[in-house]
């Protein structure tokens, strides 16, 4: 069937010329088209406005519903190139084929059956290829380079040279990452471990694991936030400003279980060195819920009978969890260990969220914020320099991903593919 | 004994769960001074806290020997929420008295007065009652300047709406936060959703050289940290954005109007960027979901002359919507709750900030009214919470899948 093939590239590059031409062409045009759509949305909003007698700024409304204009006619447009692309290579494809096929129908189906994959795995491909896979070397690249593009080594100084700028952050961010990597994992594994013991032994175990699992769908910010009224002090300084009668209380819930006066204000996560510790919590709050899932559903599946037997043989129920149903979940124990792991080594939200930023806090992504807003001091060279931070933090995940590239394989062939 | 200390363990650990969003809710629907002097488990009891009023309305000139009024109502005036209740405990007095040193002269004092004793205000007696009410007694008719006393009042509590009515319709930044959350949100989750099922088809039924290896490394790619790809990406859109800059300024008339520029930073940007980041989770999971599909029915539809397409969107759609809904409420929190891609490929300017990065902001801009950074709080997490609340088991499922996705 090699014989084909010239004729395959050809129609495989057709259908890819027009893709390319025909898809952002017709994007432009839909908007150009539907620009209207934002004026009626305005007179819309005016309308809404002027009936609903709304207290707030007519502008605002129109700049408002002008934006949900914009919005509608984006998502739709949007979704419809991405459905538009399919549809239209698998005309083209089947099109070209009956063209160049001259009425044999095997060989029409052969050239539609050898481009068809291609069509389907093109956009995750391309997407793929130049939104991660090449970004990824180039990065690498660019960590090697001087801001003229010459090669060097100099970015990466700070890992020998005490005299270079972020050799001091590099170290906090190290040993900071490091004290997050251990404590993390583990709190939320036998935090974890623990709620899906209990929650499965007692009545109202399935409303107490979705309140914990809720946490899981805020985002960071939304976390940080929430502990804000936690774990730090009152707005304003000091705390009796208003009209300067007002007595002040602690606001800051575990602040006052310490006993910090309204008058001491520094946030708990603000503290030098022991900051990270709160810090860790939020996450710890975040992820725990994650963990208690996943082994909630593993403890179900371990096998009646080895229990039953343990059981016979007298097994109170500590050893009965540490040595027969602990052993059996290793596995499981293992995925979220490791998972948990690559969403510390990223960690930004949390500590980017509370500026907790000084030295003593960083962790390899904050710090990769604090050079791209700060180092400009050290010459035109801050992008290179971050690019050799993001190469440092690849190098930290990389164990865990070579760890999980194995799993998965070992899992595909379980799965006979 | 054992079941009494399992119970009181969860309890705790719940409790301990629970307790910020109590705190979280609790000062979005407190008032603003309440909020910034008052730890919000004072809120549901009575806490003595510092007000300030006025005597009677300036402008009142008719003389009289005893006026009578009630400090509740004097402070209440012109309040339309957050109304304050409760009993008086004291007054700070501060005025001049005579000296007893010096028999001409007067002295500043600062006195605690408690309720039922009386004071000396302008010449007059002033006597208050817990309750609020007070007189003030001249010996003879006067007509007084209004005199501001400053009031400690164990204050009952109160809630209202009045933080999330200030967010949502008096500052503009939340409801465009909202709106460009929304944005960025749903083409983020439809897109790779439709890419990575036609994707995933084709890798579980499919036959390709290269098909195996393929998958390995798209798979691989799900733990690459986002942050490697930020530069490079970003470079990759300011270059098309100069190129599209170029061709506005060559097909429209916008030189005119300076508009020609088209910014690198965008929701287009952060729609291919999130889809890409999504791509290789949402392949794994609904390709290792359609592999598990019966291969019988997959055959005799071949035999029967569907064609893939047809199969794809007759068959294997309607097979896969358990997985496909696991990966859109997982893509839809995702991106939702994204802060860094958003900050650094997202548009900057201020009106087009997603909702995360909006609340970073508010972190620093509402520092002194966490009424308002509460409330909109809570009006960030409403969405995903609901989304997560009504499709629970989808989303565990997809989370037991997925477990791996690190970025």
């Amino acid at each position: 069937m090699g014989l084909y093939k010239p004729t395959i590239a050809g129609n495989g590059l057709a259908i890819a010329l027009t893709v390319i031409f025909v898809l952002p062409i017709t994007a432009i045009f839909a908007y150009a088209v539907t620009t209207p759509l934002d004026s009626a949305m305005v007179q819309l909003g005016h309308w809404l406005h002027e009936s609903r007698e709304w207290s707030f700024p007519v502008l605002q409304t129109q700049e408002r519903f002008a934006k949900i204009g914009f919005a509608i006619r984006s998502i739709i447009i949007a979704v419809g190139i991405s459905f538009l692309y399919f549809w239209l290579t698998n005309w083209l494809n089947q099109g070209l084929a009956r063209r160049s096929s001259k009425g044999s129908w095997g060989k029409e189906s052969y050239i539609i059956e050898s481009i068809q994959p291609w069509i389907f795995v093109g956009p995750a491909l391309v997407l793929l290829i130049f939104f991660l896979f090449i970004p990824a070397f180039s990065t690498l690249s660019l960590s090697f380079q001087e801001a003229d593009g010459t090669r060097t080594i100099r970015n990466y100084a700070f890992l020998w040279d005490p005299s270079s700028l972020g050799y001091e952050q590099f170290r906090y961010a190290m040993r900071n990452s490091i004290m997050w990597l251990v404590l993390v994992p583990t709190v939320c594994i036998s935090l974890g471990l623990l709620i899906a013991v209990l929650a499965d032994s007692v009545r109202w175990g399935i409303v107490a694991k979705t309140l914990i699992f809720i946490p899981m769908a805020i985002s960071f910010v939304g976390a940080a936030v929430i502990w804000r009224n936690i774990f730090a002090g009152g707005g304003i300084e000091p705390q009796q400003a208003i009209n300067g009668l007002t007595p002040s209380y602690q606001i800051g819930l575990l602040k006052a279980l310490l006993g910090h006066t309204a008058a001491y204000n520094e946030p708990l996560y603000s503290l030098k060195f022991w900051g990270n510790f709160f810090l860790m919590w939020i996450l710890v709050w975040v992820q725990t819920g994650f963990a208690m899932v996943i082994f909630s559903a593993a403890l179900r599946g371990v096998p009646e009978d080895t229990i039953e037997a343990a059981k016979i043989d007298g097994a109170n129920p500590f050893q009965m969890f540490f040595r027969i149903k602990l052993p059996q979940i290793y596995s499981t124990v293992v995925v979220v260990w490791t998972t948990l792991v690559i969403l510390v080594l990223k960690m930004f939200d949390i500590p980017y969220a509370l500026s907790a930023n000084d030295d003593d806090k960083l962790l390899l992504a904050t710090m990769m914020e604090n050079a791209r807003n700060n180092w400009s001091v050290g010459g035109d060279n801050v992008e290179n320099l971050f690019a050799a931070i993001a190469v440092m933090l690849m190098v930290t995940v990389l164990p865990n991903m070579i760890f999980n590239a194995r799993r998965l394989r070992r899992e595909q062939k379980e799965l006979g593919h | 004994m054992t079941r009494t200390f399992k119970h009181v363990v969860l309890a705790l650990i719940v409790f301990i769960w629970v307790l910020p969003f109590v705190a979280l809710v609790t000062t979005s629907v407190r008032s603003e001074t309440a909020s910034k002097t008052s730890g919000f488990w004072t809120a549901f009891t009575p806490t003595e806290l510092g007000h300030r009023f006025s005597t009677h309305d300036k402008g009142k000139t008719e003389p009289f020997v005893t006026m009578s009024g009630n400090i509740f109502e004097r402070l209440n005036q012109g309040r339309d929420s957050f109304e304050i209740e409760g009993t008086v405990n004291s007054i700070l007095f501060k005025g001049r008295v005579p000296d007893p040193d010096k028999p001409d002269k007067t002295k500043l004092i600062r006195q605690l007065i408690n309720a039922g004793e009386p004071m000396d205000v302008r010449g007059g007696e002033f006597v208050f009652h817990p309750s609020g009410d007070f007189t003030w007694t001249f010996p003879e008719a006067t007509a007084p300047k209004p005199k501001n006393l400053d009031t400690f009042i164990n204050q009952n509590p109160v809630f209202g709406p009045d933080a999330y009515i200030e967010v949502l319709f008096e500052n503009k930044n939340v409801p465009n936060a909202l709106i460009s959350s929304f944005i960025v949100t749903i083409p983020a989750t439809i897109i790779p959703i439709t890419i990575a099922a036609f994707a995933a088809y084709a890798f579980a039924w499919m036959r390709f050289p290269g098909r195996d290896w393929l998958f390995v490394i798209v798979v691989s790619l799900m733990v690459v940290p986002t942050q490697l790809a930020f530069l490079p990406v970003l470079q990759g859109f300011s270059g098309i954005a100069s190129w599209a800059t170029s061709l506005n300024a060559w097909m429209t008339d916008c030189e005119a109007t300076k508009t020609c520029q088209v910014a690198s930073k965008s929701f287009a940007s952060l729609w291919v960027t999130h889809t890409a980041f999504g791509l290789p989770l949402a392949i794994y999971l609904l390709r290792n979901y359609i592999v598990g599909l019966p291969k019988e029915l997959l055959e005799s539809a071949r035999i029967d002359g569907a064609s893939h397409l047809q199969i794809f969107t007759r068959l294997i759609i309607p097979l896969s919507v358990p997985a496909l809904a696991s990966f859109s409420i997982f893509q839809f929190l995702w991106v939702w709750n994204d802060l860094i891609v958003a900050l650094y490929i997202g548009p900057a300017n201020s009106a087009d900030l997603v909702f995360p990065i909006r609340l970073q902001k508010q972190l620093g801009t509402f520092k002194d009214q966490l009424h308002l950074l509460n409330a909109s709080a809570v009006i960030s997490i409403i969405v995903p919470v609901i989304v997560f609340l009504s499709m629970q088991r989808y989303f565990i499922r997809g989370l037991l899948a997925g477990s791996v996705k690190g970025g």
